[in-house]
């Protein structure tokens, strides 16, 4: 019971400590890029995305979805895999070149 | 001396001669014309008067004009003052509908040249609005032929020869670019009737660069399976390995809240991450050993009143730019308690590998379940590795192009998975309770992506699967699977009353699948 105890407390400290930072770290995709920004993002992503998504199913092709929903898409992937911030923001830029 | 001056000085003489002359005879004749004279000065001078009062008069009249013209000047003066401030305030308009004219021509050459693809994407993204959604998920139809050639002991057997049809729409909503709403049904079709679940509703909400939280119910963050795998499109198989099937070792969702995040700690694609967790713990269905497990239900029960706690961590070695491929080691782990505080366990360890037609995955699954006094501990394992290859770099000699083409679609797979547990609860074999534990019907009614083979149920069950997958596009695939089951003898079959049987020897099965799937 004691066990159970602490490791609630654990997790709750977790928790909490990362809402507190993450009030204090700006937003992930709050910004839209530069231009200069911008290609690079593109061209990293163009490096990641045939590595990145058929690790775990076929690579869907860019022209697939419409800007909005790479978004929305890469947002989902990225909590599923756990990828990177700047990662998922080249993902995400190079998706919408289509 | 020219003619001309000599006729003047003839002139000049002939006056002076005359004049001499004139002199005295007025002299002698001026008495008599004085009263003349007089008379015609006074004469004269009446006529100056005269001619005075008409010069005054003339020059009053002048003056008058003179006036009227002044007065006509001025006025002149301030039509004159008048037509230049117009012309002044022409100029002005003039130039200013230039310049109009200038932004006209600019703005109708803007609205004459086509629109750059980035005005475009700006100009549909306000039409979309901020809040933007959309419904992705997948749709499956498939066949399941298996013959069940033996029948479990004491169990009835019979061919499954049957369709089925699933529908798993998923929608996104995302409010915000840092909050994600995801919500999944699922409706099936299959022999126990239509039936829908819920596999999935939770908010996704990024607080960082590294940190997000997950809050809801989600797949359990366990292992590779059941958050990455299981979608029907994306799972190469169209069964599950069975430590994630009816034998599943650990529960296959959660309702709680998560904290994840990921980040590079090397070279581009040298990757760690985290997952941490927690929620209404694992649920059974029997108290028995052997009990089937199953995510939080919302039925309060004792069987599933203790809290959960997990953490998960991924590490990819390699880098990217070495061209070496994609490597992903996990670790995973779950622990809660069930029924009164009795604790479950469970960890695992897993891979997956991909680099360029090759991918291989592989999970190894312990679980610990603490049981009441009156029996033993229930203790599971499992295991799955499993191998593809794409044969898209495949030409064979003297094909035509038109063959080698079909053939570079298709994807040769192979699985092995095993499950070890001491005993199971002979109900969860009997029962056909539609969708059952985490979307997956338990019994020996098959369901959607399950053969229903007696075999599964063994206390060791072994299955080879073999797959030929034939991809229309990156997400339409036609996959066929031919399952060879393999238990190993031992084990028991528990009642639900505590009670236990031998399972003694249990038939080797065989099953074919095949099914048409969409990911959208």
């Amino acid at each position: 019971m004691r066990k159970l105890f602490i490791t609630r407390k654990l997790f709750v400290t977790i928790v909490l400590a990362g809402v507190a930072l993450g009030s204090l770290s700006r937003p992930v995709f709050a910004q839209a890029p530069s231009k200069e920004e911008k290609r690079r993002l593109i061209l990293k992503g163009s490096k990641l995305w045939p590595v990145y998504c058929n690790q775990c199913h076929n690579a869907r092709p860019p022209g697939e979805k419409a800007p909005y929903e790479w978004d929305q898409e890469i947002m989902h992937m990225r909590m599923l895999g756990n990828i990177p911030a700047d990662d998922a923001r080249a993902l995400v830029e190079y998706l919408k070149t289509r | 001396m020219s003619a001309e001056r000599l006729f003047s000085t003839f002139l000049f003489a002939f006056a002076v001669a005359a004049l001499s002359l004139a002199g005295p005879a007025r002299a002698a004749d001026s008495d008599g014309t004085d009263a003349v004279a007089m008379k015609q000065i006074r004469s004269e001078i009446r006529q100056m008067r005269e001619e005075r009062k008409r010069d005054r008069e003339v020059i009053r009249s002048l003056e008058i004009k003179v006036q009227q013209l002044e007065t006509k000047d001025s006025k002149v003066q301030a039509g004159t003052q008048h037509l230049q401030n117009t012309d002044q305030r022409l100029k002005e308009t003039t130039l200013e509908l230039q310049q109009t004219n200038v932004q006209v021509k600019t703005l109708q050459t803007k609205v004459d040249a086509p629109i750059a693809p980035s005005q475009f994407a700006s100009d549909f993204g306000r039409y979309l609005g901020s809040h933007t959604f959309q419904i992705t998920g997948a749709a499956g139809f498939n066949f399941v032929y298996d013959q069940q050639s033996g029948a479990l002991d004491g169990l009835h057997h019979a061919t499954q020869n049957t369709f089925f049809f699933n529908f798993e729409p998923m929608f996104l909503y995302r409010p915000a670019d840092w909050i994600l709403f995801e919500g999944e049904l699922e409706g099936s079709f299959g022999q126990a009737g239509t039936a829908v679940d819920l596999p999935l509703a939770d908010f996704q909400i990024t607080l960082n660069d590294y940190m997000m939280i997950v809050a809801g119910l989600f797949d359990q963050p366990f292992g590779d399976w059941y958050e990455n795998q299981s979608p029907m499109w994306v799972n190469r198989f169209v069964s599950a390995p069975l430590p994630f099937g009816v034998e599943a070792v650990v529960p296959p969702s959660e309702i709680g809240l998560q904290l994840r995040g990921g980040l590079q700690w090397g070279d581009l694609g040298q990757d760690v991450d985290y997952t941490v967790w927690g929620g209404n713990g694992p649920n059974f269905s029997e108290s028995v050993p052997g009990a089937a497990i199953g995510g939080p239900t919302a039925i309060a029960s004792s069987l599933t009143n203790g809290k959960s706690i997990g953490a998960r961590v991924r590490f990819y070695p390699l880098p990217l730019d070495e061209h070496l491929g994609r490597l992903e080691l996990g670790a995973s782990t779950y622990n809660g308690k069930w029924m009164n505080g009795h604790w479950f366990n469970s960890w695992g360890v897993d891979f997956n590998y991909f680099n360029g037609n090759l991918q291989m995955r592989g999970e190894w699954v312990q679980a610990y379940r603490q049981m009441p006094s009156n029996f033993s501990q229930d203790n599971r394992q499992g295991w799955y590795l499993q191998a593809g290859y794409f044969l898209n770099g495949l030409n064979v000699p003297g094909f035509p192009d038109k063959l080698n083409s079909y053939i570079h679609r298709l994807e040769p797979l192979v699985r092995y998975s095993g499950v070890n547990q001491h005993g199971v609860a002979i109900d969860d074999i009997h029962g056909a309770t539609g969708v059952g534990v985490g979307g997956l019907q338990v019994g020996l009614i098959p369901d959607f992506g399950l053969s229903g083979s007696p075999a599964l149920f063994a206390p060791h069950s072994r299955e080879v699967a073999l797959g030929l997958d034939y991809w229309v596009a990156p997400s339409i695939v036609w996959q066929n699977e031919f399952d060879i089951e393999l238990p190993r003898a031992g084990g028991v079959f528990v009642s639900s009353t505590g009670a236990s049987t031998p399972a003694g020897s249990i038939p080797n099965d065989h099953a074919f699948l095949t099914q048409f799937t969409v990911g959208f």
